[in-house]
């Protein structure tokens, strides 16, 4: 008897077995043309890939060639000239998308807390699916409004008003156009918030019950509950959220060309216009003159590209430290 | 969500500080305590207040901007359509009357013949990542993952560079190839969330049966996974149909899809043209939100009826 059940407990795993066979039979079982058409479709994918990178790289090559690595910092965009660097368009990309995330993070932030903890399940049920709506909304149809309706808006009442208060008013000093890098940074926010709502909304209700009720245990009310417990629990899903926020908001074009004015010179005030890597390429993409103007277009698509790539790439790394986290403390799932 | 409320037995306000009972103070420092304790307790729950208030503000204030977006475009658009609106073609700019015809026409065919590759790509690389964990699935993921978040702008350079340059003119296949590329990593991904639904024991199940597997990945897994797949797929294409950016270096004339439409004229000063950027825009904004809300529908729905 006993002989019987350490040899049972020797035998290899029945569903072991099964799932080797299984393996085994997978080329005789037939269905070649599935197998030939999975493949395809993996292979496809790394093919384009490859060729994404292979061709932006080959087509940047003239302009990274002339400028070598400086191309990237070297300040001068003139055409004219044949002087092509993406310096300021780094630049003005850097600031419009800081000033964007000054504006989208407190309230994104509050707004997901709200969502997440205070609002009732009703209200809070309608206000996710209307934020997820919300997120759906084109680009092109926030920059017309942006254009049309924001832009009159800014050059009538913000600007002048921003431009008169002390101390703020270091910041917007000049005229006021209109189109400006307030302006894009303002529609850039606008367009990132859902994404920025839904995505920390879904980290702050990750954090596991206990740790709330363990704050309320030691007397906390519920907002410090929330400051204290809840939004540190979450820290590295609100921060993925964040940089996802800045990957939208880096990449982002068309909304942008259409409000900044799209002036290649260091803005030297919020309320001056200029550039972005996005919207320099959809400005100059037409009259880029075909060798070195073309591939500066290509190179600044380039350049975006590294960016919102590295960036990115640092927020999957931040959300995988967070999902492992919340295994080892045995948080609930989502 | 709000669990916390039932769980712990806590009032509204709902923070209980109690003083310190402890029997060897004495009555001064003991009533020194509470009041400190009262008037700590009062503070933390105006902060309580503050705080609650100003993340509910934060939810109106920055919704508020784009509710005022979608109702601006609504009532600015509702007064360009009428049925010569969508069965005229488009007249030069400034010019009144005409229609979108041939940007509504052009959009579809751009999105459709994207989609005719990027569906079953995508399908069939989330089947590849579902049945063949490993190495290789994790690296096809990784990379999906990366260019989903590569900008749209950067897509249609590469369409520009790749199919422009390659057939020496711009064209609507061009056009479709970006959106394509754009499209296939969102439905990697969403596919992959779909079919992740589907318990292995089942796939297992299926191929034990002896069947193979085109036929288990078509009567299980896709057959399991379908709402998520559907709805998975439409938010790609409601992405695909807002995109203008890969468009603008691929395509031909600004008269050849929807969103390229609403650039070329929302640019122009004259009121006629504006007016035709609105109209389309509120056709584009309501298409793209139908599609939006189908995908929640279906995925409810089917859900629904699958259990």
């Amino acid at each position: 008897m006993s002989d019987q059940l350490s040899g049972a407990l020797r035998a290899p795993d029945p569903a072991l077995g099964a799932r080797q066979a299984l393996v085994r039979r997978r080329r005789g079982s037939g269905g070649r043309v599935y197998a030939a058409a999975r493949w395809m479709a993996a292979g496809l994918f790394a093919a384009l890939l490859v060729s994404l990178v292979v061709v932006m790289a080959n087509d940047a090559s003239q302009a990274f060639g002339r400028s070598g690595i400086g191309f990237i910092w070297s300040g001068t965009w003139n055409p004219a000239a044949n002087e092509f660097g993406a310096g300021i368009l780094v630049v003005g990309t850097i600031v419009t998308t800081a000033v964007a995330m000054l504006l989208v993070i407190p309230v994104g932030l509050g707004a997901a807390a709200f969502l997440a903890e205070f609002a009732p399940r009703w209200l809070a049920g309608a206000f996710s699916a209307a934020v997820d709506l919300l997120a759906a909304i084109p680009s092109i149809v926030v920059g017309l409004w942006g254009l049309i309706v924001l832009s009159p808006l800014f050059a009538r009442d913000v600007e002048p008003f921003l431009g008169a208060v002390p101390v703020v008013e270091w910041f917007f000093h000049g005229p006021a156009y209109g189109p400006s890098v307030l302006l894009a940074s303002v529609v850039l926010a606008v367009m990132t918030l859902p994404t920025m709502v839904a995505l920390s909304r879904t980290a702050l209700r990750g954090v596991p019950q206990a740790d709330r009720e363990a704050a309320l245990a030691l007397g906390a009310t519920r907002w410090q509950v929330v400051r204290k417990a809840v939004i540190p629990g979450a820290r590295a899903g609100v921060a993925a959220a964040i940089t996802l926020a800045i990957g939208r908001a880096l990449g982002e074009s068309i909304a942008v060309a259409m409000v900044i004015g799209n002036n290649p010179s260091i803005p030297h005030s919020l309320l001056a216009p200029g550039a972005t890597l996005g919207s320099a390429i959809i400005n100059q993409f037409a009259e880029a003159s075909p060798g070195l103007g073309a591939s500066s277009i290509v190179a600044l698509a380039v350049v975006l590209l590294a960016l919102t790539v590295a960036v990115n790439l640092g927020g999957q790394a931040l959300l995988r430290a967070n999902a492992t986290r919340r295994a080892l403390r045995g948080g609930e799932p989502r | 969500m709000n669990r916390s409320r039932d769980a712990v037995a806590v009032g509204r306000d709902d923070s209980v500080l109690v003083g310190d009972e402890g029997r060897r103070t004495s009555g001064r420092s003991r009533a020194f305590v509470q009041d400190a304790a009262r008037r700590s307790l009062w503070r933390r729950r105006l902060a309580g207040r503050a705080g609650r208030l100003a993340c509910a503000l934060a939810l109106v204030v920055g919704l508020a901007p784009l509710v005022a977006e979608l109702a601006y475009t609504t009532a600015r658009g509702v007064r360009g359509i009428s049925f010569g609106f969508f069965v005229h073609a488009p007249t030069p700019p400034g010019i009144p009357g005409g229609g979108i015809s041939t940007a509504i026409v052009g959009t579809a065919q751009i999105i459709g013949l994207a989609l005719a590759v990027a569906v079953p790509v995508g399908l069939c690389a989330a089947l590849f990542l579902y049945e063949r964990p490993g190495r290789l699935a994790t690296g096809l993921r990784f990379s999906a993952d990366v260019l989903a978040g590569v900008p749209s702008i950067v897509i249609g350079i590469f369409a520009y560079a790749l199919v422009v340059r390659g057939l020496h003119h711009f064209s609507d296949l061009a056009a479709s190839f970006a959106i394509a590329v754009l499209m296939v990593p969102i439905m990697i991904r969403a596919n992959e969330e779909a079919m992740r639904t589907v318990p292995v024991d089942l796939w297992e199940a299926g191929v034990a049966l002896g069947a193979r597997r085109s036929r288990v990945a078509r009567s299980v897994v896709v057959r399991s996974a379908v709402p998520g797949l559907v709805s998975g797929n439409l938010l790609a294409v409601a992405r695909g149909v807002g995109e203008t950016a890969p468009l603008l270096f691929t395509v031909a004339a600004p008269t050849a899809a929807m969103t390229l439409l609403i650039f070329s004229e929302g640019t122009e000063a004259l009121p006629a043209a504006q007016e035709t950027a609105w109209a389309t825009a509120f056709v584009l904004l309501a298409f793209v939100l139908a599609l939006s809300v189908t995908s929640r529908v279906v995925a409810w729905g089917l859900t629904r009826r699958a259990r």
